[in-house]
């Protein structure tokens, strides 16, 4: 892992609020970049780097619900950690169920805030990792020929070597020279790793 | 053909004989002729008659002429006979139609949906003469009861006897009267009777009687009690509604600098206890943090300030007050819902009472708030019906306002919490009522106390200093009467 420190993004509209949690959590060595509105945030060209996000629940023009749905459509899958002076119980679960880390309610203490930045970092973490490792199996399968792709995708759905000759009419020899080459191509050493490639590449769905 | 023939033959001899009349037999005259004789006789008599009476004067009695007389006089005694006859006919006509006249009104009162009655006004205890079959179904009174007797004792004993008075006051100066009131039946149960009652004069212009129509309107006013309780039900939602908006407002307000000031204060917490920097540069943050927090706490402040300054009330307005003026007053705005809950006030108001000093709507605040408190406490026990509101005068220097109920009491463990903000024990209760009321009855020089009665229920108890005169030091008398 590179010693590089998670960034936190803290975003809400109350300023005094956003440089208090930056001032806090300098002070406990993590970067801070704080924002008063979504807009804003969205805007932010995103350094690659392990990073969460505390969100005000209430913001103007968009509210942090509404920035919760906007960065999973856009594919933005950085951990989010609601905050908020409401108790409010629908919104919360709202958030919860939107996949946030945790919801504070105000005030909250530093300790409650260190304990959610952490398992969101965790969380980014695994994220990451995943991310990486769908990009190593896509750059592989890059290198595979449209009809090794082909035997590929017939492989990983569970068919054997002779039923994929008899449905596309090939030679049960020609089949097997596929598949060898896309076992070598894709850095498989067995047929089960081949289809957990398959399955984290969303080529095939995994249960 | 033969038989055509016949037939022809017998057709014939008919109209022969019907043209024919039969040959009278001698000696015998015809009906006809007989007719004719006597009535050439009765002209003959007229005749005779006339030259009769023309001479009467100067005739003598001869036998003749005297039967003719006696003739001419029993004639003279059939015709009046006969047109006497015809007149008496007439008025049996005439009286039986009357009757069926009085038959079908008769009717059509009882059909009435409308209690209808009349009253004797040349009596001086209003006695009833005629009522309606709707009218006694109304008051559930037997025959005996109401034909003859007193219209107002109908009313029934826990009526109001003032209402009684005004009716008849308002009767003995010959005006009608129309307003609607609360009636007791017979078996004790009431409802809310509308009355119209106006005079009957006679030909002189002299008032004879008092008719009266009377509707039983208890469903309309209970659907009228219904509706007001559902608005007042709508105007406590939106008022709890409002209430709950406004504290989460308040709370996101305070929130926001609690939470920089806690987050500002870990900061310096975690700077002092962290790697050490330069000891300018650690001094240097810290005034700065500790500089945000005195804002936020401002901050925090300021929001406190401005509640404050919307709770704040004008001041209270203290006016000389009659505390059994006030009462009577308040009883009265709670009658129709006293009424709606079968329960009765009773009022024991001290004679005597003198004046204390006070702001009227506060006070009158804690006696609806007292009543409408013990009528919840008997809502759920139907044979308690009393509530019993009473006055006292303790050593001329303090009054004191009892509102006793006959509910279910007070529990013991809710005894110590009862005046406390938030305290309730009602479903739908803020749990303000009586917490409000004694800091009123506080703001008054007055306390305020709760105990159970011995025989069931709760009485709730205030005192209150009464006005001393600056001078003399004596009270001021009750200038109410």
């Amino acid at each position: 892992m590179t010693s590089r420190k998670p960034i936190i993004y803290v975003i809400d509209d109350d300023v005094s609020v956003g440089r208090a949690l930056s001032l806090l959590l300098k002070a406990h060595d993590f970067t801070v970049e704080t924002f008063t509105c979504a807009a804003d945030f969205l805007a932010f060209k995103h350094p690659k780097s392990t990073c969460c996000l505390i969100l005000d629940l209430r913001l103007p023009h968009m509210n942090g619900l509404v920035l919760q749905e906007t960065m999973a459509s856009q594919g933005l899958t950085i951990p989010i950690i609601f905050i908020s002076g409401h108790g409010n119980i629908p919104k919360s679960v709202k958030a919860m169920k939107g996949g946030a880390v945790d919801f504070l309610p105000k005030p909250f203490t530093d300790k409650e805030l260190l304990e959610a930045i952490d398992r969101a970092i965790a969380k980014d973490k695994i994220i990451n990792k995943d991310l990486a490792e769908k990009e190593k199996i896509w750059r592989r399968i890059k290198t595979l020929s449209p009809r090794e792709l082909e035997v590929f995708r017939l492989v990983a759905s569970g068919m054997l070597s002779k039923q994929i000759a008899y449905k596309r009419g090939k030679a049960l020899q020609t089949i097997k020279v596929h598949r060898s080459r896309v076992m070598q191509k894709m850095q498989a050493k067995t047929v089960t790793e081949l289809i957990h490639f398959a399955q984290k590449a969303g080529l095939i769905s995994s249960k | 053909m033969k038989n055509k023939s016949k037939m022809k033959r017998t057709m014939k001899k008919d109209i022969r004989t019907k043209r024919k009349p039969r040959p009278l037999k001698k000696g015998k005259k015809s009906s006809s002729a007989v007719a004719r004789e006597k009535t050439q006789k009765l002209i003959s008599d007229k005749e005779y008659g006339i030259k009769e009476r023309r001479h009467f004067k100067r005739r003598s009695a001869d036998q003749n002429g005297s039967r003719n007389h006696l003739r001419e006089i029993v004639s003279h005694q059939e015709d009046e006979l006969k047109t006497k006859n015809g007149q008496i006919k007439k008025w049996e006509d005439k009286e039986r139609l009357a009757e069926e006249q009085i038959l079908i009104r008769t009717k059509v009162m009882d059909s009435a949906s409308d209690g209808i009655f009349i009253i004797d006004a040349q009596k001086g205890d209003f006695p009833v003469i005629y009522y309606n079959q709707s009218f006694q179904a109304m008051t559930g009174y037997p025959k005996k009861d109401i034909l003859g007797k007193n219209y107002f004792l109908l009313y029934g004993a826990v009526a109001d006897p003032r209402i009684a008075e005004e009716i008849k006051n308002t009767l003995l100066q010959d005006k009608s009267f129309h307003g609607e009131m609360i009636n007791f039946r017979k078996n004790g149960e009431n409802f809310w009777n509308y009355l119209r009652i106006a005079p009957v004069r006679d030909a002189k212009g002299i008032v004879t009687h008092y008719a009266g129509i009377q509707t039983d309107v208890t469903v309309m006013r209970q659907k009228d009690l219904k509706i007001k309780e559902q608005r007042e039900e709508l105007l406590h939602v939106t008022r709890v509604g409002k209430l709950a908006e406004f504290v989460s407002s308040l709370a996101h307000e305070i929130s926001q600098p609690l939470t920089a000031i806690l987050a500002y204060a870990q900061a310096a917490q975690r700077i002092l206890t962290g790697p050490p920097t330069g000891q300018a540069e650690r001094e240097l943050q810290l005034q700065e943090i500790l500089q945000y927090i005195v804002n936020d706490d401002q901050r925090a402040s300021e929001v406190i300030r401005r509640l404050r300054s919307l709770l704040k009330k004008s001041d209270p307005e203290f006016t000389p007050i009659d505390m059994n003026a006030l009462i009577n007053e308040t009883v009265v705005l709670m009658t129709t819902d006293v009424t709606v809950r079968n329960k009765v006030i009773k009022t024991k108001l001290h004679p005597k009472l003198p004046l204390i000093r006070g702001d009227r709507i506060q006070l009158q605040q804690v006696l609806l708030n007292l009543i409408s408190n013990s009528l919840d406490a008997m809502e759920t026990k139907d044979e308690s019906r009393e509530l019993v509101i009473r006055t006292s005068c303790k050593a001329t220097i303090e009054i004191m306002v009892e509102v006793k109920d006959s509910g279910c009491g007070i529990p013991l463990q809710n005894m110590k919490k009862l005046f406390k903000h938030f305290f309730t024990s009602k479903p739908d209760g803020l749990g303000m009522g009586l917490s409000i009321s004694r800091s009123i009855i506080e703001a008054h020089g007055g306390q305020l106390e709760a105990k159970n009665n011995p025989d069931g229920g709760a009485t709730f108890y205030f005192t209150l200093p009464v006005v001393l005169s600056k001078s003399k030091g004596k009270r001021i008398p009750n200038d109410q009467s």
